[in-house]
């Protein structure tokens, strides 16, 4: 039997602390234990990207880590914190204007991917928009106006606002 | 090109953004599993583990304690055990003979999912196994040798000429087969749905769901209760595409007689494999092509086979076979033609509805068979559309005249047009063996009926009605009230574009709340492609209904009697000076009558004729009509396939919204190219092969193509503002096109999607133009 440990990290800019078991999936801990359910589950084995969030300015599928993997400290950012940052709002607006969210079940991952792109590279050919999108799926737009909404946001995209700790990695896949 | 005249409108036709869009980039939109439902059990299902089979009976396991949950069978449902679809073939609970694999024989309910889950390791599901059928070349094989030995679910047929007579007399006879399998809907949201117990003994049931008034009168029968005393809701839909039209039904079912029992709300959200596994799907379908040429390119005969494999059960198929029938032979000139429809049982999860309905599996094989036909009389597929396409005035395989709002040939002449076809096609690579990159163009040509079928939309009559109230700002404005669903597609903007239309204010003050049957009248269920067209209207109609009756107000409270116009948010006399806005009227409306409802609700035009028996008459009140050039790039080494460029028109009637239109348009485009070369389901031992997002892969944003697209609009005067249908035909012609291209870049032809790089080396290595490999 695992036991319980207990992890301090800041969610959308509020310190949490959770007691849980090693195991348990970021994903749950974020929508059962503290209630913030705008991520959501596509999958549960890393496929469809709907789970995506940013951990220390990484975009990772939080349906495959588990708590105690994440270290005390740790900085995570779901789609509801987007609203808090300049680039954010930015990409909301944008992905608004353009119709980029149908059904919508996608977009907390996409913005999120997104936001990690434009805070690595503010300026990103096609290419890379696609490529670091890849692993988000949406079954409802064919993409087109989601990628419009990046490039407009990247257009409106101002300097120096990146908020990321580790400037990182786009996610190749 | 003529090209009916744009009205002047101030709502309809604008690109607006969603109304809908906020809460789903913020995060807030509230779909199935993220509704907080206080005290809440979680459902599971205890499944059959063959095929086919009797049910002997269940063991629950002594070791594990059966009073921490709740328990149903068949013997529980204080209803009938029937799912009330067509056919009535389909028991809620299986608990004599079993007819698929998967299939439910008892429902667990506990405090949390983990134990629910657990709980079902301790029940033993006793079976005594029959031989099953399970594919579609099983039912075909045995279709061509001994039809009897099938088993029948539906037959419909459509009869037109003398087929016989014209296929002896024509010049030559053009035979085809052609294959589609399964296909997943793959919406990211899977299925899930809540059921709550009340005080009163009513339940009530929230979930992803397309179409709220079929849950209501479903279970009606099956938990027994008068239709007052089940209250559905919708919540936030993360896609559906046909997948949420039935299904959710059978899952609330389980949800609410599992509430019955234990007391508490129950819910089920389906994991992704689950979700795969035991739902339904598009239906796989083979079509024969026999087809009377004549060698000036005319079409003499055609007649076609058309067989559906239904699964398990008939539910919604016989309506799927309809549209698959009806589309099978459209659009094209020819005075014979016979169609056999036949939908026959597999012993597999029963197949449902999936965009297009029955169409895409049609127009598949028909759109690859005329590029057939064109090549064998010596024509290039653009002209020998040309000749032989539909146009106004032309007569349907159904003895229909297409009297108005047919956009053929415009959508052809454009696309070819811009595409550059003619040009293209010269440049095709027909498997040149030195080349490292094979280049094609394909093209397909389609109607789809906007609509049910026939009389439907009169013998349903949507109904719809329109709230005036305050807002929670304290202002007034105006809900419009259907049972029609988000879903994605954009029924929360566009519906209030054209009651706002209708009013003649702006859009600002309308909302569409989610439908909730205690409060919406029934609009018929966001199917068929009937959305925009059909409620639309009978939105807009709504709105004029209750302008008129503001104005008349308006008139006698604050005009002294004058005629009063509402005008773009504003009550004008035709004394010069003397104008108020909206919010003032409506206010005082409100302040001296209380909330203002106004229904409305649709007929069609009495001139629509229809026999269901013989299936002759005016199938649709209308069709949208599509053209898409697909253009391809095959490696010669591995035979991968690049989809690099589409594209299409459309004539949808009017466009509502082209923002949201071309967004649906790309969304379905891409959707269809999956279903040309990338998804793929096998039944392995009963059930799929591809059963996770890893195995069944759909388009990501590196494989899509570029698009071109574009409308031509031909708006349906009886359906004001004009929309046709366009949810589905984004479904319909991008397979064929592919094969097509496909065809011209390779120089073989593949008559099975999905088309994969493996069919595609059998098919070269076949026809000995491999390179490196002898002919055979
Ligand atoms: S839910 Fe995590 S990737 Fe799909
Ligand atoms: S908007 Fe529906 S899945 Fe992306």
């Amino acid at each position: 039997m695992s036991t319980k440990v207990t992890r301090t990290w800041t969610v959308n800019g509020e310190k949490k602390v959770v007691e849980v078991l090693p195991l348990r999936r970021l994903l749950d801990v974020l929508r059962e234990d503290f209630g913030i359910k705008g991520t959501k589950e596509g999958c549960g084995e890393g496929e469809c990207g709907a789970c995506t969030i940013l951990l220390d300015g990484q975009p990772v599928c939080s349906c495959l880590i588990g708590a105690g993997q994440i270290l005390d400290g740790s900085e995570i950012m779901t789609v509801e914190g987007l609203e808090k940052t300049e680039g954010g709002r930015i990409l909301q607006e944008a992905y608004m204007e353009k119709g980029a969210a149908q059904c919508g079940i996608c977009i907390p991952g996409m913005l999120i991917s997104s936001y990690a792109l434009l805070n690595s590279v503010s300026d990103p050919d096609e290419a890379l928009i696609r490529k670091s999108h890849a692993g988000n799926l949406c079954r409802c737009t064919g993409y087109e106006k989601i990628v419009e909404a990046i490039q407009l946001a990247a257009e409106r995209w101002p300097t120096g606002i990146s908020n990321i700790k580790h400037r990182t990695l786009i996610r190749h896949r | 090109m003529a090209v009916v005249e744009k009205e002047d409108f101030r709502v309809v036709g604008k690109s607006i953004p969603r109304l809908d869009a906020g809460g789903k980039v913020r995060g807030l939109t509230e779909y199935a599993d993220d509704v907080d439902i206080p005290d809440c059990w979680h459902g599971a299902i205890v499944r059959s583990p063959v095929a086919h089979g009797r049910l002997l009976g269940l063991t629950f396991d002594s070791s594990f304690d059966w009073n921490l949950v709740a328990v149903v069978t068949s013997e529980d449902i204080p209803g009938k055990n029937i799912v009330d679809m067509m056919g009535q073939d389909m028991p809620f609970l299986a608990h004599d003979e079993i007819q698929y694999r998967g299939e439910p024989v008892a429902l667990i309910a506990a405090r949390t999912k983990a134990l629910a889950k657990k709980s079902l390791a301790h029940v033993k599901v006793d079976v005594e196994e029959h031989p099953a059928t399970l594919t579609m070349q099983d039912v075909v094989a045995r279709f061509e040798k001994d039809p009897a030995s099938l088993h029948l679910q539906w037959k419909q047929d459509i009869r037109k000429g003398n087929v016989t007579d014209a296929l002896a007399s024509a010049d030559m006879v053009v035979e085809g087969e052609y294959w589609c399998g399964h296909q997943e809907q793959m919406y990211i949201e899977p299925q899930g749905m809540i059921a709550i117990p009340e005080k009163d003994g009513s339940i009530f049931i929230l979930g992803s769901m397309q179409c709220p008034y079929y849950i209501n009168p479903e279970l009606c029968v099956t938990l027994d209760l008068p239709p007052e005393k089940i209250r559905v809701k919708q919540t936030a839909v993360g896609g559906a595409f046909g997948g949420k039209e039935d299904f959710p039904t059978l899952l609330g079912g389980y949800c609410a007689l599992l509430a019955m029992k234990c007391g508490h709300p129950v819910k089920i959200i389906y994991d992704r494999h689950q979700d795969i596994l035991y739902s339904t799907k598009r239906h796989p379908a083979w079509t024969r092509h026999v087809t009377g040429l004549n060698r000036d390119g005319t079409i003499a005969a055609m007649k076609i086979d058309f067989l559906l494999d239904g699964g398990a059960y008939t539910t919604l198929s016989p309506v799927v076979l309809f549209r698959g029938i009806l589309h099978a032979a459209m659009g094209y000139e020819c005075e014979n033609v016979t169609i056999n429809g036949r939908v026959f049982r597999t012993n597999t999860f029963p197949n449902g509805a999936f965009r297009g309905f029955g169409a895409p599996q049609s127009l598949w094989a028909l759109e690859s068979h005329v590029d057939v036909l064109a090549e064998r009389c010596g024509m290039t597929p653009h002209d020998f559309r040309l000749k032989n396409c539909l146009r106004k005035g032309g007569v349907t395989p159904t003895g229909q005249v297409l009297k108005e709002s047919v956009g053929s040939p415009a959508v052809l002449e454009t696309a070819l047009d811009k595409a550059g076809f003619a040009e293209k096609l010269t440049r095709c690579s027909a498997g040149d063996p030195s080349q490292d990159r094979w280049y094609g163009i394909g093209l397909s040509f389609f109607a789809h009926g906007a609509g049910f079928t026939g009389d439907g939309e009169a013998r349903i009559k949507a109904k719809v009605a329109l709230d005036l109230d305050y807002f929670e700002d304290g202002a007034p404005g105006i809900n419009v009230r259907a049972s029609s669903t988000e879903m994605g597609q954009g029924t929360m903007t566009i519906l209030p574009q054209t009651a706002a239309e209708g009013l003649s204010i702006s859009i600002d003050r309308v909302r569409y709340p989610y439908p909730d049957t205690q409060v919406v009248p029934d609009s018929g269920p966001t199917v068929a492609s009937r959305t925009a067209m059909v409620v639309g209207a009978t939105v807009y109609g709504a709105g004029e209904k209750m302008k008129a009756q503001l104005e008349k107000f308006a008139s006698e409270a604050l005009f002294d009697g004058q005629t009063v116009k509402l005008s773009d948010g504003r009550f004008e006399s035709s004394s010069a000076g003397n104008s108020r806005a909206f919010e003032e009227v409506a206010s005082l409306y409100l302040k001296q009558n209380g909330p203002l409802r106004v229904y409305n609700q649709f007929d069609l035009p009495p001139t629509i004729k229809w026999n269901q028996e013989t299936f002759e008459g005016d199938a649709y009140p209308s069709y949208s009509w599509g053209c898409n050039i697909a253009e391809v790039e095959i490696d010669v080494l591995t035979l991968e396939i690049h989809v690099t460029k589409v594209t299409a028109c459309y004539d949808i009637g009017r466009v509502l919204n082209p923002l949201l239109a071309k967004g649906q348009l790309e969304g379905g485009l891409v959707q269809c190219l999956g279903y040309a070369i990338m998804e793929k389901i096998q039944i392995q031992d009963g059930i799929p092969d591809a059963n996770r997002m890893q195995t069944y892969v759909i388009p990501t944003m590196l494989d899509t193509p570029e698009f071109d697209l574009c409308f031509v609009e031909y708006p349906y005067d009886h359906a004001w503002p004009g929309a046709k249908g366009l949810g589905e035909i984004p479904m319909d012609g991008l397979a064929p096109a592919i094969a097509n291209a496909i065809k011209r870049a390779a120089g073989v032809r593949i008559t099975d999607i999905p088309i994969t790089p493996e069919k595609l080396f059998e098919a070269l290595k076949e026809s000995g133009s491999i390179r490196g490999t002898e002919a055979s």
